[in-house]
């Protein structure tokens, strides 16, 4: 149990810089995640942290010591991979022992703990199998198994579920939490899945081009983005964002015109996400296009729309059904409607008294 | 794949027919010298064709009286299973290290290995007779062990190194967070996942030592040390003349080791010879 600390942590290869200056304060028994797309120094990151890797530059701190000269071996730190890294020539029995074995516990100690691990994760039936014969599931859980065994300080998760089918990622990913929350040891998890991220984590730290883009909790991350990286990321479909001009109070763009704080204007983009939009028959409304998609999943209805150049997708009722190219008027939520600077993609937030219409 | 193997324009017994006849081409010198070797050696010099040769185990009881076999045999076995020993001692470390580890030249120190496989063997062999000799070690059995290990070495990197290069290194980063030092890892992660690599580059270093003939000439000069192969080249049937059928029981002889152990890898054989060239 840990409380885990990158100080100015920098990682370079060769020219290539695959992490800057990177601070990040995770707390003992946190389940973090790393979240952005491939290249984006979450990996690298977390590898700092396993001691696989060693910061050109700064400090790793774990409980509270320095760690940047110790040897991964040495760091009480246990590590899932994505492609589960099991022995394969060791029985899973034996694969749950090798930490014990490594660190010199005892062997009358050994076979109480390996089952105990195994039970944690129902595999207690297969501990004779080698991996070669288990499931990719039973494989992920048994890499899960051996990192519990010995009850490190941190656990390390790199992409585990993403080898395995849709189904499966889901009944894991709650397996995971739970497992985390009963033994209450400090997780970070890498992944590209922002739905993994949004179930998993306390906090999520988005990071792009070795830069993190955003730190906090799933909701903050989801109703409060910070740049136009990060609301576009967050979120399934993602919000639409739509480049446009303000000035005077008003928001325009092809096909949409709407009310902006005052004080915002030049070249600015708009977001809102789809299940902020709703379609209107009559009266005002900030987006007219016509239908370019219809996409029923059962639960809810995706309308796609073009207007000008963009396409912008909208949450609609279930059972709603349009013709393409049919005209159809859009009203947003007036209380979630983002601006971002075009030029940086940076939040533009309204200022204290924000005129709501 | 799937769908070639059961188109209907595949004939089978044109297919069975050119494996037949082919196997029956590779077949025919062996089962001709086997059963020359068998039978008694007034049927082998006669002119007209015998189709039922009797059984006879005349060559057998020459070779066991006149020819020191067992003592060739011996030095075969001591001098090629010491060298693959040496092989496997040296080959293993330097295979990891030129997979896993970073460092200048790396990937030139590589090459040197690999490149001291495609010299001719006669061109160094007056250095090597000298150096012996200096040593002490002409006709000697550890010489020619020193030899083979040093003639297969490369082979044997390169091989296992191909090996490696298929073990995931995410293997190495999870027994490193586990505890494993380097040479743990080694041990017992990546010397049993490269296991078949490292059993084929034995058998193949093997048949190579097995048949190894130019050095072997020059270091020996007595049954002290003559392997098999030598021996073989020298074998005439002894004073009385060329006799033939002896001369064919002893190359079955030294035939059968290389078959044992052909069969024993054949499934590994053609891997472990394209060397990591074709990664599938």
């Amino acid at each position: 149990m840990a409380r885990i600390e990158l100080r100015n942590v920098v990682k370079r290869y060769g020219s290539f810089t695959g992490v800057r200056r990177m601070d990040l304060d995770i707390a003992d028994e946190e389940f973090l995640v790393l979240l952005g797309p491939s290249g984006c120094g979450k990996t690298t990151t977390m590898r700092m942290i396993a001691g696989l890797e060693e910061p050109s530059e700064g400090e790793v701190v774990i409980g509270g010591e320095v760690v940047n000269e110790v040897d991964a071996r040495d760091r009480d730190v246990a590590m899932v991979f994505q492609g589960y890294a099991l022995y394969p020539n060791m029985s899973i029995y034996e694969n749950i022992r090798f930490p014990l074995r490594m660190r010199g516990i005892g062997k009358s100690d050994q076979d109480a703990l390996i089952r105990r691990a195994a039970e944690m994760v129902e595999l207690g039936d297969f501990l004779d199998r080698k991996p070669g014969a288990l499931s990719g599931g039973q494989r992920q859980r048994a890499a899960l198994a051996r990192a519990v065994v010995r009850q490190p300080q941190v656990f390390l998760m790199d992409e585990p579920l993403s080898n395995l089918d849709a189904k499966l990622r889901s009944s894991m990913r709650v397996q995971i939490k739970h497992l985390q929350r009963q033994l209450r040891i400090t997780t970070v998890y890498v992944t590209h899945d922002q739905i993994e991220a949004m179930t998993l984590a306390d906090r999520i730290v988005i990071m792009e081009k070795g830069v993190i883009r955003q730190i906090g909790t799933p909701d903050e991350i989801y109703s409060d983005p910070a740049d136009t990286f990060v609301a576009g990321f967050i979120g399934a479909p993602p919000m639409n964002l739509v480049e446009g001009k303000a000035e005077n109070g008003r928001f325009t763009a092809p096909g949409l015109v709407a009310a902006c704080p005052p004080d915002i204007s030049g070249r600015i983009t708009l977001g809102v996400r789809p299940e902020d939009c709703r379609v209107v028959t009559d009266g005002p409304a900030e987006l007219a296009g016509a239908v370019y998609g219809v996409e029923p999943t059962g639960e809810t209805t995706y309308l796609t729309l073009r207007t000008g150049e963009t396409l912008f997708e909208v949450k609609a009722a279930r059972d709603a059904r349009f013709d393409l190219g049919a005209p159809v008027k859009i009203c947003f939520d007036p209380e979630r409607i983002y601006f971002f600077d075009t030029e940086t993609g940076v939040r533009l937030r309204a200022q204290p008294q924000r005129s709501a219409a | 794949m799937e769908k070639r193997r059961k188109s209907k324009g595949d004939n089978l017994v044109l297919r069975y027919l050119v494996l037949g006849s082919w196997a029956l081409f590779c077949l025919v010198p062996i089962l001709w010298f086997l059963s020359i070797g068998f039978r008694p050696r007034t049927e082998i010099i006669t002119p007209e064709p015998i189709y039922w040769p009797t059984f006879s185990l005349d060559a057998w009881r020459l070779l066991l009286a006149d020819w020191p076999i067992f003592d060739y045999l011996r030095n075969s076995v001591v001098a090629v299973t010491g060298s693959v020993v040496i092989d496997l001692i040296l080959g293993i470390p330097a295979a990891y290290s030129l997979t896993r580890y970073e460092y200048r030249g790396r990937d030139d120190i590589g090459f040197y290995i690999l490149s001291t496989r495609m010299m001719a063997p006669a061109i160094v062999a007056i250095p090597i007779f000298f150096l012996f000799r200096n040593m002490g070690l002409l006709d000697s059995v550890w010489a020619l062990m020193l030899i083979y290990a040093a003639v297969n070495l490369s082979i044997v990197v390169w091989i296992i190194r191909s090996y490696m290069l298929d073990i995931p290194k995410e293997l190495e980063d999870a027994a490193r967070t586990d505890g494993a030092g380097d040479l743990r890892i080694l041990w017992e992660i990546i010397i049993p996942a490269c296991l078949p690599g490292i059993i084929t580059a034995s058998v193949i270093a093997a048949i190579f030592a097995i048949n190894e003939f130019l050095f072997t000439l020059l270091i020996a000069s007595t049954k002290s040390a003559y392997t098999m192969s030598v021996a073989l080249a020298n074998f005439t049937g002894g004073s009385d003349g060329v006799i033939y059928n002896a001369i064919a029981l002893v190359s079955f002889l030294a035939f059968l080791p290389i078959l044992v152990l052909i069969v024993l890898i054949q499934k590994h054989l053609s891997r472990g010879l394209t060397m990591g060239a074709v990664k599938g």
